[in-house]
């Protein structure tokens, strides 16, 4: 069953994916690279929204993606597809045993240990004098032969794992993960796991962030332990909720709109700021359904039972 | 011997101001059940507006006790009005949200810094010294000026602890945050409460920067070092318990002081980080808290 809006969506990839293609100039393959990872980056921190939680360490994880994989193309002169993959594998991994202990906490609790702990590995990695401590890593570069095809590339794996992620949230996992921020302890009566559940959660979105640290490595070349701030996860989250958070269109919606905007109001530290600040606030205040819900309201042929509303 | 005392001084000083920034965190999260991120503004606020003012008294003739006095009265009043149109236009509006109210909390957290940036520019500010001299207590020595801003935050502290603990206000205070649903049923305004309690909280961070104003160099994102630390603070002791926030700060503060001269201080920051894991893996709700 293909539906209208199936069909839009679809053919929206396929223009991504051929405009990255025949992209011209330095300016415009990064800003590719920089929209479809954030594109990335903001379903894979809503997906963890799905069992209600704001999963700060997002940040960290993008991190620990982006050095281990920096470490695999430049220590180890690993290929790049292996790079990549043991970027995710490592956020993965490093997240299930994390979640596993820290999610045992929710809500509030949940948030601020993700907070602390996005900004006590940022304060190791500057300590960690084989990963460059504070100056950071350089000469992560994506292999010559695919330097041409890197946005591309880059475009097209955002694309799969927006589809896998998207599969998973329409899938009896993704059911259990909604009923969860539902309501955990009626999840709990009739027999699910749901400690196991949120960890397995977390794990897979955090797998999908090490993708996006590692793609980030190697179209920066550089990175330092202070491009992994929790600013990081406060601007995804401004994509979140400009995008709105009821389908994970919402996410890549408002991740593509302010990332561009963005570009405008670019320049000093200040500006981003007030920029992305001001983005949050008038996100939640005037748009409480994001741009998404916006979209809508003005196309009826959009509606359709928004799946994790609260 | 000596350096036990110093250490514990040391401590005590540091302690006193996280204490008063805890608190106000965990009234708000008591009573209105919001996770304020921009409660470190509030913090800067207060400092840098003492910052900008008793230079420009003292340029306009005042001495120098009176140009303090005037700007940390201007300063909390700055903040209180800020607190004030806050909480009608945004907050309100969230209680009891958390998320939401947490994610709106972060924008403007993140709209005032940028703001302060701007306004009063990047450049770190130092005042004046207030009081001049040290005292040694037991071997231990401090600057009389840090032991005024502790006695000082202290008395505060132990204010706000005894108003809660049994005046009228603090009595409602209490109810709304342990069920304001059964608050409401006997008769106790709400909506009236979970302003003052914000308002409160806004005071005791702007009372937090205000101290500190005279004794440390102040920039634009003075707060966000004391919001962090605040919030671990109150994650070990439990949110919204009070006797936690004050548990929490302290431990923060001699781990900060004890880590920081026997290591560093981001070592200091790592084992806070640690303490918190394994507070929450034995205690999902913090020291202090129910649930």
């Amino acid at each position: 069953m293909v539906s209208r809006s199936q069909a839009v969506v679809a053919a929206a990839g396929v223009c991504a994916l051929a405009g990255s293609f025949f992209s011209k100039g330095d300016f415009a393959s990064s800003l590719i690279i920089w929209v479809a990872v954030n594109v990335l980056m903001t379903a894979s921190f809503r997906f963890v929204l799905l069992i209600g939680e704001l999963n700060f360490a997002m940040a960290g994880f993008v991190g620990i993606g982006a050095y281990a994989a920096g470490m695999a193309t430049t220590m180890y002169k690993l290929p790049f597809a292996l790079s990549l993959l043991l970027g995710a594998a490592a956020a993965g991994l490093i997240s299930l045993v994390v979640g596993f202990v820290t999610l045992r906490a929710k809500g509030p609790y949940f948030l601020l240990i993700s907070f602390a702990f996005t900004e006590v590995l940022r304060l190791i990695y500057t300590r960690m004098d084989v990963i460059g401590g504070n100056s950071g890593m350089i000469g992560i570069f994506p292999p010559a032969y695919l330097a041409r095809f890197y946005p591309t590339l880059v475009v097209f794996i955002t694309i799969v794992f927006l589809f896998v992620l998207y599969r998973l949230e329409r899938s009896a996992f993704g059911k259990i993960l909604v009923a969860i921020r539902n309501n955990d302890e009626l999840v709990q009566t009739v027999g699910i796991d749901v400690h196991m559940t949120k960890v397995w959660c977390l794990g897979i979105a955090s797998f999908v962030t090490g993708v996006c640290g590692a793609l980030l490595a190697h179209a920066n070349n550089v990175i330092s332990p202070g491009d992994f701030s929790f600013l990081v996860a406060v601007y995804t989250l401004a994509y979140l909720k400009v995008g709105g958070e009821s389908h994970i269109l919402g996410a890549v919606l408002g991740a593509i709109v302010l990332t561009l905007l963005a570009q405008y109001a670019l320049g000093f530290g200040a500006y981003e700021h007030i920029f992305y600040g001001a983005a949050i606030v008038i996100g939640v205040l005037v748009l409480p359904d994001g741009l998404y819900g916006l979209l809508q309201r003005m196309l009826p042929g959009l509606r359709r039972p928004a799946s994790p509303g609260n | 011997m000596d350096i036990y005392v110093q250490l514990l001084v040391n401590s005590l000083q540091i302690g006193a101001v996280y204490v008063l920034f805890s608190l106000g965190l965990t009234l708000i999260f008591g009573v209105m059940r919001i996770v304020n991120f921009a409660h470190g503004e509030f913090f800067s606020l207060a400092a840098l507006l003492i910052a900008v003012a008793v230079p420009w008294l003292v340029d306009f003739g005042a001495p120098l006790p009176l140009a303090y006095g005037l700007a940390f009265v201007g300063g909390l009043c700055g903040v209180m009005i800020l607190g004030r149109i806050l909480y009608e236009f945004a907050f309100r509006r969230f209680q009891r949200d958390m998320i939401g109210s947490f994610v709106l909390s972060v924008g403007l957290a993140l709209l005032m810094q940028g703001l302060f940036i701007e306004i009063f520019t990047g450049a770190s500010r130092k005042l004046p010294t207030l009081i001049d001299g040290t005292v040694r207590i037991l071997g231990g020595a401090l600057t009389t000026q840090r032991l005024v801003l502790c006695v000082i935050a202290l008395l505060v502290a132990v204010a706000m602890y005894w108003a809660i603990a049994s005046t009228r206000l603090g009595k409602a205070l209490r109810a709304v945050s342990e069920d304001h649903e059964a608050a409401m049923l006997q008769g106790i305004p709400y909506r009236r409460i979970a302003m003052t309690g914000f308002l409160l909280g806004t005071l005791l961070a702007a009372v937090a920067g205000a101290l500190l104003a005279p004794v440390v160099v102040i920039g634009p994102v003075i707060g966000s070092a004391y919001l962090i630390k605040g919030f671990i603070a109150v994650v070990i002791g439990g949110l919204g318990s009070i006797p936690g926030a004050i548990i929490g700060s302290i431990l923060i503060a001699v781990i900060e002081s004890v880590g920081g001269y026997y290591f560093d201080p981001s070592l200091a920051t790592i084992a806070m980080f640690v303490i918190v894991m394994v507070v929450l893996l034995v205690r999902p709700a913090g020291i202090m808290g129910n649930g």
